[in-house]
């Protein structure tokens, strides 16, 4: 059997064998998908809220969470981290109107949402603490859905479903499929107790467990993701709710996008080389989110390879018949050369495209905020499956070749 | 709790091996169908061949008419041309078992019998060319895949133009004795190659004309 047969096997299992996952672990759990536990009491939050230069989302931000449903929200503490525009004012503004508002501003830019985080951690005092980014609208409900999960003592922290705030053009409406099939694969991995990140738009945290991890790494470039492997490592459970919607802005150019991208992919890699001890260690962070986080980039890798290297050999042979063919006057092409008879390779890449389609529009009918059965225009589902996808994996070599050379700036 | 998350793991890992040998097992008796399909092809052919060479033996003590021989060669040549393609179609689609390509050298065989068998009745009838084209089946070589693509292409719109040709092309590189044999008589060093008539070696052609050319 030739070397690329057999890489295309262990790729295709690989594949089948997240896929198989996600699916067991779907059926088996499909009924608790939107489960919501009712507190058992009301536990007394403080949320942080960091604003760099936001001063126009930053008032909606505020009165989303002022206008919480949730009792327990003592305290909306929000920090300035020295921006340019008059974020500051604003917020001071909103302090003056409300004894819940706290507005704190760094002594100097710190540079990223962690520093000024770990600035805003100072003034909490409450038995939970939650983050949410200055440009994210919570739903009134939200905290509401998530609280409950405390009543389990091992419950160290929850993370909420992210929708998209401004799906108007090609990339944010894509980004929009993105964010359902994120949250829905989140959703099936807090089953497996192998949640990886809780999100920066709205997470909550037990106080206790999140003083235990020391606060936000300021060195990682995804803190929310670091946070969360020191969770993990220190034997808290991650939860996630489905009911709790949180929304967010997406970059909706190309650029933003791509730099946004860089950092997730770097403060991944960071997050893995910090660590990279615990590897196939006890627990899930070992067992199962590190080898599923290496074997996801070693999948999106292959493939490239698999992939660039094919289309590569058959452009350059087309070229070069195209060049002879042309010189020797005979034609560029003939019928002989179309034959239809797929190989087992063949058939295996269509049932894993085929499930893998199926799983996307599983995860958007559960995700669907209007409109009919998925939620989404078939042409989009086709652009994020046949071209967004595609995307991963030279993102994730340019973010290599980018923490080698040291990136480090948001 | 950590036993009953590691369950689904191991669940699910069962389940995947269980899918994937089901797919291996369904892709090698698709393969075998497929050789079986190839090898029924490959006995008409040998039946042909032998055939083809009890003629030709016949001739050689005997006056027998060369369009018999011509039309007898042109018909076999033509013949396991067809089931070649056949073959090319499996043989794309056979990545499991080695069963298919096997059949391609056994072809290779036949050709070259057909190729040997045909030396003195040439130099006897004058009523037909042939036409050896030698190849590299394991080329890894773009260009040379290349270049061969458009060599099938030119040589097959020759054999189109003139039915008196006998066009039989062979993989040069499939390790048998008896072609390397006749490629060092010949001396055949590179390929692609084209035997002319068993007389003139090419190994280049320019276009169709280079060739109708040097038969006529």
């Amino acid at each position: 059997m030739e070397f690329l047969t057999i890489l295309y096997f262990v790729y295709t299992f690989v594949a089948f064998y997240f896929l198989t996952i996600y699916i067991m672990t779907y059926f088996q759990n499909r009924k608790a998908m939107y489960e919501t536990i009712e507190p058992d009491k009301i536990r007394s939050l403080s949320m942080v809220i960091p604003c760099f230069n936001e001063a126009k989302s930053i008032g909606k931000n505020i009165e989303a969470f002022l206008n919480s449903d949730y009792n327990g929200l003592k305290k909306l503490i929000i920090v300035d981290d020295c921006s340019t525009d008059n974020s500051y004012e604003i917020i001071k503004q909103y302090a003056k109107k409300y004894s819940k508002v706290i507005a704190l501003q760094t002594p100097k830019n710190t540079g990223n949402a962690a520093g000024a985080k770990n600035f805003g951690i100072k003034y909490v005092k409450t038995e939970l603490i939650g983050f949410s980014d200055a440009d994210s609208l919570p739903n009134k409900n939200a905290i509401s859905k998530m609280v409950g999960a405390f009543n389990d003592s091992k419950v160290g922290g929850i993370t909420s479903r992210v929708f998209v705030n401004n799906p108007k053009n090609y990339l944010s409406r894509i980004q929009a499929i993105e964010y359902k099939i994120i949250a829905f694969t989140r959703k099936l991995l807090e089953f497996l107790d192998a949640i990886y990140v809780t999100n920066g738009p709205l997470s909550l945290y037990r106080k206790k467990a999140f003083d235990q991890t020391g606060g936000f790494d300021t060195n990682n470039l995804t803190e929310d993701i670091e946070l969360t492997w020191h969770l993990v490592e220190k034997g808290w459970q991650v939860k996630m709710s489905i009911p709790a919607i949180v929304r967010s802005y997406v970059p909706i150019t190309i650029k933003t996008w791509f730099h946004q991208r860089i950092r997730w992919n770097v403060g991944g890699i960071q997050t893995i080389a910090k660590y990279r001890k615990q590897f196939l260690g006890t627990g899930m962070l070992g067992l199962f989110i590190m080898p599923f986080f290496a074997l996801s980039w070693f999948l999106g890798l292959t493939g490239l390879v698999f992939l660039g290297y094919r289309i590569i050999n058959y452009i350059m042979v087309r070229f070069l018949v195209a060049k002879y063919s042309v010189a020797a006057q005979v034609a560029l092409i003939s019928m002989d050369e179309f034959t239809v008879n797929p190989s087992i390779l063949f058939i295996f890449g269509i049932v894993l495209f085929s499930l893998g389609l199926a799983y996307t529009i599983t995860a958007l009918t559960y995700s669907k905020e209007s409109g009919w059965i998925i939620g989404h225009s078939i042409r989009d589902i086709f652009i994020y499956s046949f071209f967004y996808l595609l995307m991963y994996p030279p993102l994730l070599i340019v973010s290599f070749y980018k923490y080698l050379r040291g990136y480090n700036t948001w | 709790m950590l036993k009953s998350k590691k369950n689904v793991l191991w669940e699910a890992l069962v389940v995947t091996i269980v899918i994937f040998l089901a797919g291996l097992f369904l892709g090698m008796l698709l393969e075998t169908s497929n050789s079986v399909e190839v090898s029924n092809l490959y006995t008409q052919s040998e039946i042909s061949l032998t055939d083809a060479m009890t003629t030709l033996r016949l001739t050689e003590d005997s006056d027998f008419n060369c369009d018999v021989i011509k039309q007898g060669n042109i018909d076999f040549a033509n013949r396991i041309y067809e089931e070649a393609k056949t073959l090319e179609k499996y043989e794309e689609s056979g990545k499991l078992t080695d069963s298919i390509k096997l059949f391609h050298k056994k072809y290779d065989l036949l050709r070259t019998l057909l190729w040997t068998s045909n030396q003195k009745s040439l130099e006897r009838c004058e009523n037909y060319d042939l036409l050896v084209y030698l190849y590299e089946y394991n080329s890894e070589d773009n260009g040379k895949k290349a270049l061969q693509n458009v060599w099938s292409k030119i040589l097959l719109d020759v054999k189109q133009q003139n039915e008196d040709i006998l066009l039989l092309p062979i993989a040069a590189d499939q390790e048998l004795t008896s072609l390397d044999l006749l490629m060092s008589e010949y001396g055949i060093t590179q390929l692609p190659a084209l035997v002319i008539n068993n007389e003139q070696v090419l190994y280049e052609i320019e276009n169709q004309n280079q060739i109708q050319t040097l038969l006529d």
